[in-house]
């Protein structure tokens, strides 16, 4: 559905945009993450021939930017950062001025208005004055806009930002149910969201990609195995040795506190094994906790670290 | 066929929602009361002036519509009524949503352009009041009558294109006035340049034929010079053309 080739965009001497290239395939709803000021704003306008590119090549649903750029914007939904809109229309002027603008045709008008009033739930603030509405519901507005003309392609630019916890859920759940007849495109620098709503994730710093895959790949190929905390009392000398037989375990940490950190493989659990050999020998568990470790740890190891691009494009290729 | 009504679905979109934030910001509304103020004092002026005896040399339309003095109203109207147009988008955002719909900077420039130039001829409307006051009191030549309207659209045109093209240049509406301003003062100024040429330069007679003053004071007496329609024109268009490459390039920055 998207293909991106060798995109670059360069201000200046300092390349924004770092020769990027991916494919969505049609359904998917991609989250690109990174830092502020990683490129992920440039990628997005350049995706939607808001900014020239430096050089690449963008291709959505079959049309060429450089060869119909006027075409490609038929086919792409964009939100951009920080959903600007005329505050003095009223929320169905500004529908209907969108569909105008995106060649929506007359027949299908009407329905079209309908079809993005219920499913961005604006029906009770229909006649309402852009200006006066909450922060929610002018995200929802601004996603209206953008679907209007039915576009097999959303881009979205950090659409939860600014909003509280709760029309956060709301958006994020408009956004995954979106997901079922879009392909999507969305950025963010809030880890838990491309979790929840992404099938794939790219971690993007200093204009590249540094990571590619589904946040579940990312985090078992980026974090390494998966870690059991374990707190005994009672253990002896040889304990951590005891638990190092275990099958499935790879390392054991024992810290001074009572707290062991067991290593294991990643289809191994070796939490009943502990259990037993607690048991056994005649320790106190007093925890046993599994340590999973979240894409936020991903995402600083590889944005933070000096060598985090030579690391990154070698994840990129394993994931 | 329906690929051209798109287009010009999409184009009164863009002049119907430029149309609505004109109205719904209170500088229109003083903008017009300025101007209805202005204009009827100026009326009265004239009227009386022309009351006195050995004093009916002209019309008083002519008058009106020839004096120097209402012009110099535009050097701020013009500015003041145009500095939004491109400026607030840009800053608020508004133009990536509009730059990435499926619109050409063309539409975007004429849809403005249109909007704005409807807004400066409805500032214009309630002049057509004296126009049959006059005519209930004396008689009228009404080609006269229409070759100061036709002259009061031409340069109106004129003004706006220019606000226009500097409402692109700059993000802050105070700048793009300031822009649209000097460019302005130098459309207006050129004709008092005359006096530091010398007089068998080229220049001057160039000068002559860009002299604003002059070329009003003509429609006003009914004269419709084309080598002046092709002068507002051309420079209308050469703005609008500007406007549209600033737009372009205004990606680039």
């Amino acid at each position: 559905m998207i293909e991106v080739e060798n995109l670059s965009r360069v201000y200046v001497d300092t390349p924004v945009v770092d020769g990027l290239s991916f494919h969505v395939p049609e359904g998917q709803i991609l989250g690109f993450l990174g830092p502020n000021g990683a490129g992920k704003t440039t990628v997005m306008r350049m995706m939607t021939g808001f900014l020239p590119p430096t050089t690449g090549r963008v291709v959505v649903a079959g049309v060429d930017l450089d060869a119909d750029p006027v075409g490609l914007r038929r086919k792409i939904g964009y939100l951009p950062e920080n959903v600007p809109l005329y505050p003095e229309l009223r929320v169905d002027e500004y529908l209907r001025f969108r569909a105008d603008v995106e060649g929506v045709r007359r027949p299908e008008l009407s329905e079209s208005l309908e079809y993005v009033v219920e499913r961005c739930m604006l029906s009770d603030v229909r006649r309402q004055a852009i200006g006066t509405l909450s922060k929610g519901y002018r995200q929802r507005v601004g996603l209206a806009g953008a679907l209007i003309h039915k576009p097999p392609v959303l881009i979205l630019d950090e659409p939860t930002v600014g909003l509280d916890p709760n029309q956060i859920i709301k958006i994020r759940e408009l956004i995954t149910e979106l997901g079922r007849d879009h392909t999507v495109v969305l950025s963010t620098h809030i880890l838990p969201e491309v979790e929840q709503i992404c099938e794939r994730v790219f971690i993007i710093d200093h204009g590249r990609v540094v990571a590619d895959g589904t946040p579940e790949a990312l985090r078992t190929k980026l974090i390494g195995n998966p870690v059991v905390r374990v707190e005994i009392r009672g253990a002896g000398d040889d304990a951590a040795e005891s638990l190092g037989r275990l099958p499935g375990v790879v390392a054991v940490n024992r810290r001074a506190d009572g707290v062991f950190l067991i290593e294991h493989a990643g289809d191994a659990d070796p939490r009943e094994g502990v259990f037993h050999l607690a048991v056994d020998r005649g320790w106190i568990l007093l925890g046993l906790t599994p340590q999973r470790a979240t894409l936020e740890d991903v995402f600083v190891r590889l944005t933070t670290a000096d060598d985090a691009a030579p690391m990154a494009a070698s994840a990129a290729q394993e994931v | 066929m329906a690929a051209l009504i798109i287009w010009l679905r999409a184009l009164a979109a863009i002049i119907r929602r430029e149309l609505i934030a004109t109205f719904s910001s209170p500088l229109a509304y003083i903008v017009l009361a300025a101007f209805l103020l202005l204009q009827g004092a100026l009326f009265s002026l004239i009227l009386g002036y022309l009351s006195q005896p050995g004093q009916s040399s002209m019309s008083i339309l002519q008058a009106f519509f020839g004096g120097t003095i209402f012009f110099w109203f535009f050097l701020v109207v013009a500015p003041l009524i145009t500095m939004r147009l491109v400026a607030e988008e840009r800053r608020s955002g508004t133009i990536e949503v509009l730059l990435t719909s499926p619109v050409t900077e063309t539409q975007v420039i004429i849809g403005k352009f249109a909007a704005v130039f409807i807004f400066y001829l409805a500032l214009w409307t309630p002049t057509l009041v004296y126009v049959l006051m006059v005519k209930s009191q004396a008689a009228i030549d009404w080609g006269a009558v229409a070759s100061s309207y036709l002259g009061v659209a031409l340069f109106g045109a004129l003004f706006v294109s220019l606000g226009l093209f500097a409402s692109t240049l700059a993000r802050s509406q105070i700048i793009a006035a300031v822009i649209a301003f000097t460019g302005l003062i130098i459309l207006f100024g050129l004709p008092l340049t005359r006096g530091l040429l010398l007089s068998s330069s080229g220049l001057g007679a160039v000068i002559d034929h860009a002299d604003l003053w002059q070329q009003m004071a003509d429609y006003a007496k009914g004269i419709v010079d084309t080598r002046y329609v092709v002068y507002e024109l051309s420079l209308t268009g050469l703005f609008l053309f500007l406007s549209t490459k600033s737009l372009e390039l205004g990606k680039w920055r």
